[in-house]
């Protein structure tokens, strides 16, 4: 069903299936009549407060999910927040974001409430997400609680649940996928929504809940397949967020999954391609979105009910991508002859990880380059995992020596998992600008 | 228990989730990250059966400054003794 509002959708599930369990964490359920009673008194809270701008540190818990949409109830902006970044980046997105309340463990809490700002003015319905959350160039994208609402009618309308279903939520909600396809695609269903207890119980989360559904990054499909983690119950696997390798996605075809793949942005609030039927990499687009491409392929995207309204305090960035209500993605695509999308490559220099993390490749390789003191390097992606690309010879290891301050500030992902030293120059442009496939295309090749 | 045993007991979990490494030779400062070839998920399924056969609990935030094998043997000990 389609609501317009937080409020509107749990008001309508608690009224429709009072006693039908909304949210399961570990051994505790909440049904929606429940929920919604634990959200208007948290908000009645939040109110009193009066506050306007709350940092959710989120750890998926119930209380979690309880406090996001209390906030959301009570007129706050809410920022998510990925409780895992370090403290220093977690003050500067506080900062940007003019956070003046934040929830969460209470260590982590009383370590940042020093960056704490003085609030927003008219910030209600706001949801912020990260679209980069490790630099001081990070961009909040600027959603509603209606965007989401739509972004997870839009998704149902495809790939609808039913009440009967019971959907696993492993992904953090401080990322949009996770958000939208993790608890939000559930709920509007009337589905019950399980959430994941954290990446210690990636192994035992299907066992323990009995899924019929999860949304996953490749990653975390890759692990759950290799690991045998898939419970008898589980039919449908949704893959977001990042390029999916096609024996991953034969792997769970083989075990009877059904594996749907889906396409979509921060900016326009998750999904708006996806695949439902035979090619899992033929997407079709959901029925609130336009696609286009331009002349080079790159995907131009038109979803007025799902649109991000800005990037936050960055209209500069927002006018650079979005304009005349048209988001210039800068993803490469095509159609096939039944109007299904593919996604072909990327025409901005970003790497997109398999679990989903991206590597803005400029920021990056100038932080090598300084670390190095050496200019003619670039990072590529070999077996999944970022590599450097060192024009020269030299030791592996003695440059993996030099890196390693650097990478200790770097998440588990983007680190330098190899050094491939070339003696031919990198490919480049007329202009100078680095031909990022052409050079991908060569690592692959010589692989 | 010893930090040595410890150790010890560290280096079977890993080559026993990624046998691939046991011709690889493993030494405190290794950055289990980039000088393996362990990505991050085979990170949390290492952290995952050592809590396990330890039994004890790191703090998942605390799971990304573990960086070398002797950052996750030290974690590991300080819950121990």
């Amino acid at each position: 069903m389609r609501f317009d509002s937080f409020e509107q959708m749990l008001a309508h599930l608690a009224e429709t299936g009072p006693d039908a369990p909304a949210l399961r964490y570990d051994d505790k359920t909440l049904s929606f009549s429940e929920l919604k009673h634990a959200v208007d008194a948290r908000a009645a809270m939040l109110r009193a407060e009066r506050k306007t701008s709350l940092g959710l540190l989120c750890d998926g818990s119930l209380d979690s999910v309880i406090e996001l949409f209390a906030a959301n109830l009570a007129g706050l902006q809410l920022v998510m927040l990925d409780a895992s970044l370090d403290t220093d980046t977690l003050r500067t997105l506080i900062r940007y974001t003019d956070v003046d309340t934040l929830w969460g463990e209470e260590d982590l809490k009383e370590d940042l409430e020093l960056a704490l700002m003085g609030g927003v003015k008219n910030g209600a319905g706001r949801i912020l997400f990260f679209t980069s959350g490790t630099t001081e160039q990070a961009k909040a994208v600027v959603l509603t609680d209606h965007s989401l609402c739509q972004s997870a009618w839009n998704g149902s309308a495809k790939l609808p649940l039913t009440p009967d279903d019971r959907l696993l939520c492993l992904l953090p909600l401080s990322h949009v996928f996770g958000f939208v396809c993790g608890l939000l695609w559930g709920l509007s269903c009337g589905a019950c929504v399980s959430l994941g207890r954290g990446a210690r119980h990636y192994l035992d989360d299907c066992d323990f809940y009995r899924p019929t559904a999860v949304s996953v990054v490749p990653m975390l499909l890759g692990f759950l397949l290799q690991q045998k983690c898939v419970n008898p119950e589980l039919r449908l696997i949704l893959v977001g967020a990042g390029d999916c390798a096609p024996e991953l996605l034969r792997a769970a075809t083989d075990l009877g999954l059904h594996v749907s793949f889906g396409y979509g942005l921060t900016e326009t609030s998750s999904g708006v391609a996806i695949s439902v039927q035979g090619d899992p990499y033929a997407m079709e687009v959901c029925p609130d979105d336009t696609i286009t491409l331009a002349d080079d392929g790159e995907i131009l995207i038109q979803a007025p009910t799902c649109m991000m309204q800005g990037y936050y305090k960055r209209p500069d960035a927002t006018r650079a991508v979005l304009r005349d209500g048209v988001l210039h993605t800068g993803d490469l695509g095509c159609f096939d002859e039944d109007g299904r999308l593919h996604i072909t490559g990327r025409k901005k220099d970003m790497l997109v990880l398999s679990d989903g993390t991206k590597i803005f490749l400029p920021e990056y390789e100038s932080a090598l380059m300084q670390t190095l003191e050496h200019m003619e390097l670039a990072v590529v992606l070999k077996g999944g995992r970022p590599a450097l690309i060192y024009c020269g010879s030299g030791d592996a290891s003695a440059v993996m020596e030099k890196l390693r301050p650097l990478m200790r500030r770097q998440p588990r992902g983007k680190q330098i998992a190899e050094v491939v030293f070339t003696d031919e120059p990198l490919p480049r442009t007329q202009t100078g600008k680095i031909k990022r496939w052409e050079l991908q295309q060569k690592v692959m090749e010589s692989a | 228990m010893s930090r040595e045993e410890v150790l010890e007991k560290t280096k079977g979990v890993i080559f026993d989730c990624f046998p691939d490494l046991k011709d690889q030779e493993l030494t405190e400062d290794t950055v289990i990250n980039n000088e393996t070839a362990i990505d991050s998920m085979g990170f949390v399924l290492i952290i995952c059966k050592l809590e396990a056969l330890f039994d004890v609990r790191i703090p998942e935030r605390q799971w990304k400054k573990l960086q070398t094998l002797g950052d996750v043997v030290d974690a590991i000990y300080k819950r121990l003794a």
